[in-house]
């Protein structure tokens, strides 16, 4: 491991200025992918400039839109009862991530930032539509999280540019969304495949009911009566994780079920779309033919989740 | 018998040090003027080495030498077949090859000085699979051999098998895979040599085997012109064994030389990345087995042929053969068997000892063929083990004499715990039950010429213990488990006694920590030290309490009349007046066990153990068809285990067993491509996570065996045995494929699923 200095700024500013001035610099939240990286000779950074004693990066801001600093960290999100309650997909993805000690300090921002095919976060925040905060000298800009993402490990942003944080806009009622990472193991794993999905609802039936119906019956037993209501898809969101090499919109997929009435027929014909949008690759951890497979029963699970918690 | 100290839940005596730190791995040995070892691997699976250029890397500042195998005598070769020389220079036969070492003043130099060194080869075609590497064409790895097949023919014929083929009324055969795995030890191998101003040698090491790793380095002493010398090897804390640590490997030899050439101590300790492609994995085997029953359910048959994988080199892992044969031969009551193995030459990495030493593979094979079987002749799974349950008292095929055995019990316990009558054949929800059993050595095993274990006992004059002893702990809890056992005899508080297990120049000769044996055989030589430390206590005592010796007794370190217990005295004062007076003495005692068992005649028969442990795993899964995966919502493993000396270490053991076993059945598997390990990180090699963990039901199964120390015998490796085919049984009761080939992932079960149904 070759050596490196460590900078520990106090503002954005600060960070930047560093940034600057240093030149063979690289950004470090939790590292636990920068160390992983430098111990595996694959970046060998003469200098390292830590986020973590910026605070302004490290808050959940519930005001008009919801905005995640950067530096907040796995478990901070995990515990966060609103994340839970409405963006309950991101609430999936960091409640399999890593481990606890991994969680403790790995961020969202070293996660999107990093931008493997496999990163958790990714597919929550792109069906909540989530835009990235960028500072440099100049200010700030805002691009859609969409845009963000070129290739493995490859993002829309200058080496010295700081995320700042993720904004997303609030979500209409009777939305729901889930994250399913299909996985060898229950922790301390990557997705062999991973589908998250949210639909916005327009139910045109007694939404007392049905909520009462939430409430009373056992999942299975909700999950076939919701199918026969007929409740019409206002909108929908399904991206995929390790299909592509870059997490994945389907895009084609989500058109179809728009406006459709969620009925079984509807979720596996947009789960068939959704499969053969992905474009998986034969890996060590993963064959196509299985994640194609897997892509297509995820998505629909996926969608039936994010239905049924429309109404929780 | 009622028991103060055995029996008891007591936690073991090493964890306060490893939870705080404070234990001595072999990464925390540093010593004056110490140097670093670093290995260049080949980087081809098969090539001839044409030119090895290390002169930029022996003038880079602080490099202190740099070897390559000319610096070993020339004929010198390690491992069981000898066929194995610590660096290669000439040919290399895979990815692991060893080619050059340095050592350096610190460990980035060395690492930066292994980069300076070039080599230039010449790559050959590499063989793979150890069926090419069988057919006539193929060219020969190890020329000096002959042949790719290794000259170690295993062969047990018992009875007649084609007859009993014939008259069998029904008849499976089938084909079973299994994978390379890796022991996943938590601190990695690693040892620091040096010699002193005459040449002796000490070693600091994690290894399984001090005495005989003792006897190894000796020759290799004089192999390099070294004669009479001496070695010490002082084991540091082991961070888990699992049998990896079974043989002597390359890195030892290449850090004496580095050692004998700097005069310095020089550390070698695996990265992580090294201590999954350089050590050595539990073998891979393709077994073809065919078993019959009479109408009745009674086994008839057995008949196995097995090819494995041996890799470049011969470790132990091409003994493993001599172990398969005994579930193989003794599993069920079966008259007729035939068992042959072919140990292949590949250039695939070589392989070693890994708990249950063949076992897990022989009986994955054995146990869901009986699964087969009894859905061919129609009888219940749980009824055709019960019909040919071995019992006590039987002499098996092989001539295992079977003392206790309590395999009927386990079988019902595990069958009752996962209600079997109800669940089974259901596939109500995708559920289903599956069951297997084992038997494996629990006395010992008479694999070299000696079996045994010394034992030293000496009393101090403030009444506390030492006991010195031939084992090694390898976390199992061997002092634990010893200074139980001599408390017991002696009468005095556990926290009294002392064991010292970690220098071969204060402790006695033993075998190693293998073969499930350590408590069997060391427990019992200590035992038996215990008793003759005891008799002379007890004399003593008896003079001093002026009551007759039959008349004294020990309880918590204080010594009383039985019939008077007012006459008493404390341990220690007693030991201090025999000590501090004109032609005093010190008590000390000694015994060397060697356990009543035989080493395999010729025909590979003959009785092994001295005991036999048996046991049962149960488990309900489910099976999600769509995705294939398996979930386990029950496992219950009983064990037979003559008589648990402490619950709490045993149920360590049987859990950790079934969590490994679980792995090797469901996730594990080193992947090779054309010699190259492509997993070799936690990442990407799955071992399971304390997430994974489903719940684990123990019953431990008491059968009091007369050899064994307070009727124990061995449960180190049984825990991980027959897990694999219990799993796949069950996945065949829930959802109708049998998947034969290890691990069952869920790939293999959704792939076999669409084939059902398609058909
Ligand atoms: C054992 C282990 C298990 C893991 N398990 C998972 C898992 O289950 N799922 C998963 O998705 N990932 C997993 N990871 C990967 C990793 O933990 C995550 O990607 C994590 O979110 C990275 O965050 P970090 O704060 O540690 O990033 P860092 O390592 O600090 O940074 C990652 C990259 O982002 C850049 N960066 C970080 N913050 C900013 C910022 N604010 N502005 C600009 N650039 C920035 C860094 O320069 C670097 O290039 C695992 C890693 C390990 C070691």
């Amino acid at each position: 491991m070759k050596r490196f200095d460590y900078h520990v700024p106090q503002s954005i500013e600060e960070a930047l200025n560093l940034f600057k001035s240093l030149g063979d610099a690289i950004y470090i939240a939790g590292g636990t992918d920068v160390m992983v990286n430098i111990k595996r000779k694959k970046i060998s950074p003469k200098n390292l400039i830590s986020l973590r004693n910026i605070t302004a990066l490290k808050v959940i801001e519930k005001g008009k839109e919801l905005k995640i600093g950067s530096c907040v960290t796995h478990e901070q999100l995990l515990k966060d009862k609103y994340i839970e309650k409405y963006y309950t997909a991101l609430h999936d993805a960091v409640r399999k991530l890593g481990s606890k000690q991994i969680r403790n300090v790995a961020t969202i921002g070293g996660n999107i930032c990093n931008a493997a095919p496999s990163a958790d976060t990714a597919c929550p925040l792109l069906v909540f539509d989530t835009k990235v905060l960028i500072r440099n000298e100049k200010g700030e800009r805002k691009i859609p999280l969409h845009d963000f993402f070129l290739g493995p490990y490859s993002v829309s942003k200058d080496e010295g540019e700081i995320v700042t944080g993720f904004e997303i806009t609030f979500l209409p009622p009777y939305s729901g969304s889930a994250y399913i990472k299909h996985s060898r193991r229950e922790a301390m794993d990557l997705a062999i495949v991973s589908v998250a999905t949210r639909l916005t609802l327009s139910p045109e039936v007694d939404i007392d009911f049905l909520k009462r119906e939430a409430g009373e019956k056992t999942y299975s037993e909700f999950e076939s009566r919701l199918l026969s209501y007929g409740i019409t898809v206002k909108e929908a969101r399904i991206a995929m994780g390790v299909v592509a090499p870059r997490p994945l919109r389907a895009k084609e997929a989500e058109d179809y079920l728009c406006g459709k009435r969620l009925t079984d027929e509807a979720i596996r014909e947009a789960s068939e779309i959704a499969s053969s949008v992905a474009k998986p690759r034969d890996t060590l951890r993963g064959e196509a033919w299985y994640r194609r497979e897997m892509v297509k029963v995820l998505t629909r699970r996926a969608i039936l989740l994010s239905a049924k918690r429309a109404f929780d | 018998m009622s028991f103060n100290i055995i029996g008891k839940k007591i936690p073991k005596k090493d964890a306060p040090f490893k939870v705080t730190g404070q234990a001595l791995y072999i990464d925390d040995v540093e010593l004056p003027g110490m140097l670093y070892g670093k290995i260049l691997y080949s980087k081809y699976p098969h090539a001839r080495i044409l030119h090895i250029d290390t002169s930029k890397a022996e003038k880079l500042p602080g490099v202190k030498a740099v070897i390559t195998a000319k610096d070993f005598p020339p004929h010198f070769r390690i491992g069981f077949m000898k066929d194995n020389p610590p660096l290669k220079g000439t040919k290399v036969l895979s990815t692991r090859d060893e080619i050059a070492a340095v050592c350096a003043i610190s460990p980035e130099i060395a690492e930066e000085a292994l980069d300076l060194i070039s080599v230039e080869y010449e790559v050959l075609q590499g063989i793979f699979d150890p069926l090419v590497a069988m057919r006539e064409d193929a060219p020969i790895l190890h020329e000096e051999v002959g042949s790719n097949i290794l000259k170690l023919p295993w062969r047990l014929v018992c009875g007649d098998v084609e007859k009993a083929k014939k008259e069998s009324a029904y008849v499976v055969e089938d084909t079973f895979t299994t994978q390379w795995v890796t022991h996943c030890c938590l601190a990695t191998s690693g040892c620091v040599a040096y010699f002193d101003v005459n040449n002796n040698l000490t070693m600091y090491s994690n290894t399984q085997i001090p005495s005989l790793a003792q006897n190894e380095f000796l020759e290799a002493l004089t192999a390099l012109g070294l004669r009479n010398r001496r070695v010490r090897i002082i084991q540091v804390t082991i961070g888990g064994g699992f049998g990896s640590k079974l043989d002597t490997y390359p890195y030892e030899y290449i850090a004496i030389l580095l050692a004998l050439k700097t005069r310095k101590p020089v550390k070698i300790v695996f990265s992580r990345d090294e201590e999954f492609f350089a050590t050595s994995p539990r073998q891979c085997t393709i077994t073809k087995i065919s078993q019959g029953c009479d109408r009745d359910g009674r086994l008839t048959f057995r008949e196995v042929e097995m090819i494995l994988d041996n890799g470049a080199y011969t470790s132990w892992g091409a003994t493993t053969p001599s172990v398969m044969m005994m579930p193989i031969s003794s599993l069920y009551r079966v008259p007729n068997v035939k068992y042959t193995a072919t140990c292949v030459y590949t250039n695939n990495t070589y392989c070693q000892a890994m708990r249950g030493y063949g076992n897990p593979q022989a009986t994955f094979a054995i146990e869901s063929s009986l699964d087969h079987l009894a859905e061919e002749s129609g009888i219940d799974p749980y009824d055709l083990r019960i019909i040919n349950a071995n019992e006590p008292g039987e002499i098996t095929p092989q001539g295992f004499r079977v003392t206790t055995c309590g395999l009927k019990e386990c079988i019902e316990e595990v069958a009752k715990r996962l209600n079997w009558k109800e669940k089974r054949g259901r596939g109500l929800k995708k559920r289903g039950v599956g069951i297997a059993s084992l038997i494996h050595v629990g006395g010992g095993a008479r694999v070299y010429k000696s079996d045994g274990c010394g034992t030293i006992i000496k009393m101090d004059d403030f009444g506390k213990v030492d006991v010195f002893t031939g084992a090694s702990d390898i976390g199992q809890g061997a002092d634990t488990v010893i200074a139980q056992i001599v408390a017991e005899e002696l009468g005095v508080p556990v926290e009294d006694v002392n064991v010292i297990h970690n220098d071969t120049d204060i402790c006695p000769w033993d075998v190693g920590v293998h073969a499930s044996r350590t408590t069997f055989v060391a427990g019992n030589s200590a035992l038996f030290a215990a008793k003759k430390i005891k008799k002379k206590l007890l004399e003593i005592l008896s003079k001093l309490l002026e009551v007759p010796p039959e008349d004294v007794a020990i309880k918590n370190g204080i010594a009383f009349s039985k019939s008077d217990p007012q006459k008493s005295i404390p341990l220690a004062r007693a030991l201090r007046r025999i000590h501090f007076t004109t032609g005093g003495s010190m008590l000390m005692a000694e015994h060397f066990y060697d356990p009543q068992n035989e080493n395999l005649n010729k025909e590979f028969r003959g009785n092994l153990s001295a005991a036999y442990a048996y046991g049962t795993h149960g488990v309900e899964v489910e099976v999600d068809t769509e995705t294939g995966k398996v979930k386990i919502l029950k496992y219950v493993a009983a064990h037979d285990v003559g008589r648990a000396i402490n619950p709490l270490l045993l149920e360590g053991q049987i859990y950790g067993g079934v969590l490994q076993g679980i792995g090797y059945a469901l996730s594990e598997k080193m992947i090779y491509d054309n010699g190259y390990l492509k997993n070799g990180n936690f990442l990407d090699y799955k071992i399971l996570t304390v997430r994974d963990v489903p719940p684990v039901e123990i019953v431990i199964i008491e059968t009091n065996e007369e050899a064994g120390p307070f009727g124990a015998k061995g449960i180190g490796e049984p825990g991980l045995v027959p897990t694999a085919p219990a799993i796949a049984n069950a996945i065949y009761d829930a959802v109708g494929v049998r998947i034969r080939d290890l691990p069952i992932t869920p790939e293999k079960v959704l792939k076999a699923l669409k084939e059902k149904n398609k058909g």
